[in-house]
């Protein structure tokens, strides 16, 4: 990561070591005069076997950014890879399997299936590939993220904290290149939450895992390596080693830069889950 | 409250819609069947009382209604028209001679007439301005060969002027040239009809001179019909003549042809009556799952201050617009179906006006009522539900309404009524009654099938379990998944799985019955058919004595033992008047069958004044061998016979012979005088084989084409068709409910998928094909409908084994279970739940995954 030239183009990094990359990702919503851009020509990569973290107020496009990056959205213009693979041009049939096999999600909520039990929702995405998870592998995730008492347990039989660690588990089952985390702690109380940030934290540390987390709580963007700031559907800062204070003092830039934040996503509310 | 009631009725028009296709598809049932016998009726009574005389004399009846008739003609004598004559205001009078059993078959002896089983009916051309036809090419006939065809008859056979037909008639039969064509001026019911010259009428149809077969009365002006029957049975003396006005004739001849058209008004009815039974369930089921779905708002409507009433009420008024919308356009539909019912009875030569459809005010009112009734009825428990959400239920997030309730109710109302039904069964099954048999039969159908309704849900876990058991195995996560969904809501499952499970439970019944009964004839007949060879009408109807003596001619024909039939009535010991069919054979019936006697003997029970009869009818009668028994035969003539013999067989009683009643030919031929035989059993005679008999009696037969020869399989086969006429019939009924069922499959699919958008949404995001969604929902839709299949059958074996045992009263004693039949039913409703699962697999499939995520 060279910070030196993080004022010109920031979120980039060295070419060796990417899990994801995305040169001029454009998203506009709409056609003629009422078009909104919620990603304006986003250049961005995600180095591997790093936790990154993306902040941004609500609208800012930091959820679009990591639908883009992960294949669950299409791009208006611009590029995205995936490791060596462009994902920008892949048919719908090719984005789900690459999603299958080769990227982890975890949700804020509704991130596990009602009707199976938590060792069958950590092997789904597998077993949807009709693939054999790797035993060893399974265990180790199962054992640190503390589930091994919970596998027959039905997702309703499970609290909060319990289910995301499952979600969490399932992410890291298949050894995916890239883990995307879509507000994970979101719904959960703080000390739940810092549990799972603690597993994140873990999986990139421990299993050599990459993780892109998108939230607003200034506390848990802490627990990354890199936060980078998007607003306006471009990323506007990024912060290395970062700690909760700097990036709350980061996020109230964007209040005096914008005057207002817009919706529930001040800076003040951090902390609050989001509905978004 | 109104207002909201409407914007919620035009919100989920969707979702309603499958509900109106239901109460469409009932309401169009019961109206096209109304419209349709309306418009028959009308267009026969205004048929028969144009063409009817004022006041039209016949022969006695005699009350004694058959489905196989004697063969024998009632006439009365042509010297009535003199005696009739000097009546006061009788302004006409004339001797009518009208047959309706004769077969017209033309050079290549192919038979003219109807193959609807409409008659052939040949009479004396006599024009007045009541004749439902005319001549419109050609001349009258005169003399002994000379003859009118209808004008449709010969359309459809190509037959024109010069051509030279056959006329099979009771006293034999004569060839005639057809000089000239008759069209109907009034609407062709769909006989054939052969006019002769009044002069040879008498003799070529009746057989003798100086009879008819009605006297036809015309009165002067100023006379009324009933004034003039009246004067004219004062002249006749009583009980003598039966005396009909032009009216009451009308009557009986639309009565007649009512038999028919009862028929179709009761399919009609039959698969209006499915369709609402069916459609309940689907109307419960959509209504259940829109107030489970709007929990939230219902909450939020008492939260606002809406007490249960106004909940309820609302609810139901939206019941009662789709019953509404539903009704008018099932009228609509029921207009459409009268009209194909109408063109089609025209392809069958019956040639109804579309023009002149009767809609009377009792269909729209039948329409409504059905419609709007059944909607309210099957909204009403839902309703209930609806007004017992919580206004809390608007601020918790509260779970679909429904799903966790326990079913400790429906477990409990639903042993008890199937208690009861099972006692029924068993009672049925135990009874030696078969009046009681089948009450109890009906009762116990009625209570197991509710029971099971009610049951259903509960039965859902540990079913669905077995039945889905493979999936894991088979299609890994996507069928762990859609076995589970299948769980996830036993009421919704059981509810959606119980439209299917009426009609195949009918069905599962029903090939049962028939599969038992067909396998009793069977091996009836194998018992005992004793001949090489049976002559006889396919519609077991009498033939003339002409073919008798040219099978008895035949060469290679040995022995000849003819069988006719006869409706009689029996004053039995137990003071009890029965009507039936009794048959008459010559002596050497031992020969050509084996009959199994309890008492007696062939030779006692053929014996002159002698009667035999099935023992278990004696026995239910408190008949004795050497009882005497009072019979009465057709036009008046009575005798007593004495019980000479009991036979204990197997199905001695089928198609309208009760009691299995028989006596001597001497004793059909007293009685019944002109009687015509109804079958042949012919044995080769020796030193010829059965090929070379069989090839004989078709070359004699081929003149005649209502006869056919048939050996015991063909036989059999014949039997096998008319059992199957019936099976068709609820294949058709089965038909409809699958089309309901399946509404309801895809109504229940629907609102799963759309119940389930974010966990679809997840399912996408995480890696799940749209072909894997597709297969996990159709997996899903197949084990619904596989359930249904399941407990509709195995329902329907249990009916199948109980009526079977009713007909074993009967002396149907094989049971018979159709596997393959049942197999396929099986097979067919998983593909009816692929079929279900078609649209809402592929509305999943296309949901955008990020909105899915999204939703809430």
């Amino acid at each position: 990561m060279s910070t030196a030239a993080a004022e010109q183009a920031l979120g980039r990094t060295d070419a060796e070591g990417i899990a994801a990359r995305a040169r001029g990702l454009t998203k506009a919503y709409g056609s003629g005069e009422t078009t909104v851009l919620a990603l304006d020509s986003v250049d961005v990569d995600i180095a591997r076997g790093r936790f990154t973290a993306v902040m941004g107020p609500s609208g800012s496009g930091k959820s679009t950014l990591m639908h883009c990056l992960a294949g669950l959205d299409t791009v208006s213009a611009g590029q995205v890879w995936l490791g060596d693979t462009e994902i920008t041009g892949l048919k719908e049939r090719e984005l789900t399997q690459l999603r299958r096999d080769r990227i982890g999600f975890m949700f804020q909520s509704f991130n596990l299936i009602p009707t199976l039990n938590a060792a069958e929702n950590i092997t789904l995405p597998m077993d949807i590939a009709g693939q054999k998870p790797d035993e060893k592998w399974l265990n180790q995730v199962i054992d640190n993220l503390g589930l091994r008492d919970r596998l027959g347990h039905r997702p309703a039989q499970l609290s909060g904290g319990q289910q995301q660690r499952v979600a969490c588990a399932r992410a890291l089952a298949s050894r995916p290149e890239l883990i995307f985390a879509d507000e994970p702690t979101g719904n959960l109380d703080s000390r739940a939450g810092l549990e799972v940030l603690g597993f994140l934290r873990d999986a990139v540390d421990e299993l050599g895992q990459t993780v892109v987390m998108v939230t607003h709580d200034p506390g848990a963007a802490a627990h990354a390596d890199l936060v980078l700031f998007l607003g306006d559907g471009r990323i506007v800062d990024e912060m290395a080693r970062p700690t909760a204070e700097a990036v709350l003092e980061r996020m109230k830039r964007f209040d005096t830069i914008r005057g207002t934040f817009d919706g529930d996503a001040a800076p003040d509310q951090g902390i609050a889950p989001d509905q978004d | 409250m109104l207002k909201a009631t409407l914007r919620s009725f035009l919100a989920h028009k969707g979702r309603l819609l499958l509900s109106a296709l239901a109460v469409i598809l009932s309401v169009a049932f019961v109206a096209g069947s109304l419209i349709f016998s309306d418009t028959v009726t009308r267009t026969f009574d205004r048929l028969f009382a144009s063409t009817s005389a004022d006041v039209t004399v016949g022969p006695k009846d005699d009350d004694l209604d058959s489905q196989i008739p004697s063969g024998a003609i009632e006439t009365v004598p042509t010297s009535l028209v003199d005696r009739i004559a000097t009546v006061d205001g009788v302004a006409r009078t004339r001797a009518d001679v009208s047959v309706e059993n004769v077969t017209v078959v033309d050079s290549d002896n192919e038979s003219v007439g109807p193959t609807t089983g409409a008659p052939t009916i040949a009479g004396d051309w006599y024009v007045t301005e009541r004749s439902p036809v005319e001549l419109t090419s050609g001349h009258a006939p005169r003399g002994p060969g000379q003859a009118l065809l209808d004008a449709d008859t010969a359309d459809k056979k190509h037959v024109d002027i010069g051509d030279t037909l056959t006329v099979i008639a009771q006293p034999g039969s004569f060839k005639v040239e057809v000089v000239g064509i008759a069209t109907f001026k009034t609407t062709n019911p769909g006989a054939a009809l052969v006019f002769l010259d009044p002069a040879v009428a008498e003799t070529k149809l009746l057989g003798k001179e100086g009879v008819a077969t009605s006297i036809q009365v015309d009165a002067d002006q100023g006379v009324s019909d009933a004034q003039l029957k009246q004067r004219i049975a004062t002249e006749l003396g009583p009980g003598t003549y039966e005396l009909e006005t032009a009216d009451e004739q009308a009557e009986t001849a639309a009565a007649q042809l009512g038999g028919f058209l009862d028929v179709i008004k009761y399919v009609m009815l039959g698969f209006a009556g499915i369709a609402v039974l069916v459609g309940v369930f689907l109307i419960v089921n959509t209504f259940s799952m829109l107030i489970a779905q709007r929990t939230r708002e219902l909450g939020l409507l008492r939260a606002l201050g809406a007490d249960r009433r106004q909940v309820r009420r609302s609810v139901l008024t939206e019941a009662t617009l789709l019953g509404l919308v539903g009704s008018t356009l099932g009228l609509a539909a029921g207009i459409g179906l009268a009209i194909g019912l109408i063109e089609l009875m025209g392809l069958l030569g019956m040639n109804l006006k579309t023009a002149e459809m009767v809609i009377g005010w009792p269909t729209p009112v039948s329409a409504y009522v059905v419609g709007v009734g059944v909607t309210f009825v099957a909204a009403y428990l839902p309703a209930r539900r609806a007004a017992g959400v919580s206004p809390m239920a608007a601020l918790v997030d509260a779970e679909i309404a429904g799903v966790g309730r326990p079913l400790r109710v429906r477990a409990v109302v639903g042993l008890i009524v199937g208690a009861l039904g099972a006692a029924a069964l068993v009672g049925c099954v135990t009874a030696t009654e078969t009046g009681s048999a089948a009450s109890l039969l009906g009762l116990g159908v009625v209570l197991t099938l509710i029971a099971t309704v009610i049951a259903g849900p509960l039965l859902v876990r540990p079913v669905i379990r077995v039945l889905g058991g493979a999936f894991p195995a088979l299609f890994g996560s996507i069928g762990r998944m859609s076995q589970r969904n299948a769980l996830r809501n036993p009421r919704r499952t059981g509810a959606t799985a119980a439209a299917l499970m009426v009609g195949l439970a009918l069905v599962g019944g029903m090939s049962v019955a028939s599969a038992s009964m067909t396998k009793s004839f069977d091996e009836q007949i194998d018992k005992t058919l004793g001949a090489d060879f049976v002559v006889q009408n396919s519609n077991f109807l009498p033939f003339p004595q002409e073919i008798t003596e040219k099978v008895e001619a035949t060469d290679g024909a040995g022995l000849v033992v003819r069988q006719r039939f006869t409706p009689v009535a029996v004053r039995l010991p137990d003071g009890k008047r029965v009507e039936t069919t009794a048959a008459g054979y010559q002596p050497q019936l031992d020969e050509v069958a084996r009959i199994t006697y309890a008492q007696g003997n062939t030779a006692a029970a053929l014996a002159d004044g002698n009667i035999a009869m099935d023992a278990t009818f004696a026995k239910d009668h408190d008949v004795r061998v050497g009882s005497t028994i009072p019979v009465e035969f057709p036009a008046g003539q009575r005798t007593e016979l004495t019980v000479a013999a009991l036979t204990d067989q197997d199905a001695a009683e089928g198609f309208g012979t009760q009691g299995g009643l028989f006596f001597g030919f001497g004793t059909i031929e007293k009685y019944v005088p002109g009687g015509q035989d109804s079958a042949l059993y012919v044995n080769a005679s020796s030193g010829t084989s059965a090929d070379t008999l069989r090839s004989n009696l078709d070359k004699t037969l081929d003149p005649y084409p209502q006869v056919q020869v048939r050996d015991l399989a063909d036989y059999k086969k014949l039997i096998h068709d008319q059992i199957a006429v019936l099976l068709y019939l609820v294949y058709a009924l089965l038909g409809l409910a699958i089309v309901i069922a399946v509404l309801g499959v895809v109504n229940t699919l629907a609102l799963s998928v759309v119940e389930r958008t974010r966990e679809i949404g997840l399912l996408r995001a995480i890696g799940l094909a749209r072909r894997q969604l597709r297969r996990m929902i159709r997996l899903e839709s197949v084990v619904i409908a596989v359930f249904g299949a399941v407990l509709g059958l195995a329902l329907g074996l249990v009916w199948g084994v109980c009526v079977q045992q009713v007909l074993a009263l009967q002396g149907m004693k094989a049971l018979a279970i159709p596997w393959t039949t049942l197999v396929a039913v099986v097979v067919g409703s998983a593909v009816v739940g692929i079929v279900a699962a078609l649209l809402p697999a592929l509305r999943a499939s296309r949901m955008n995954v990020l909105a899915a995520i999204a939703h809430e």
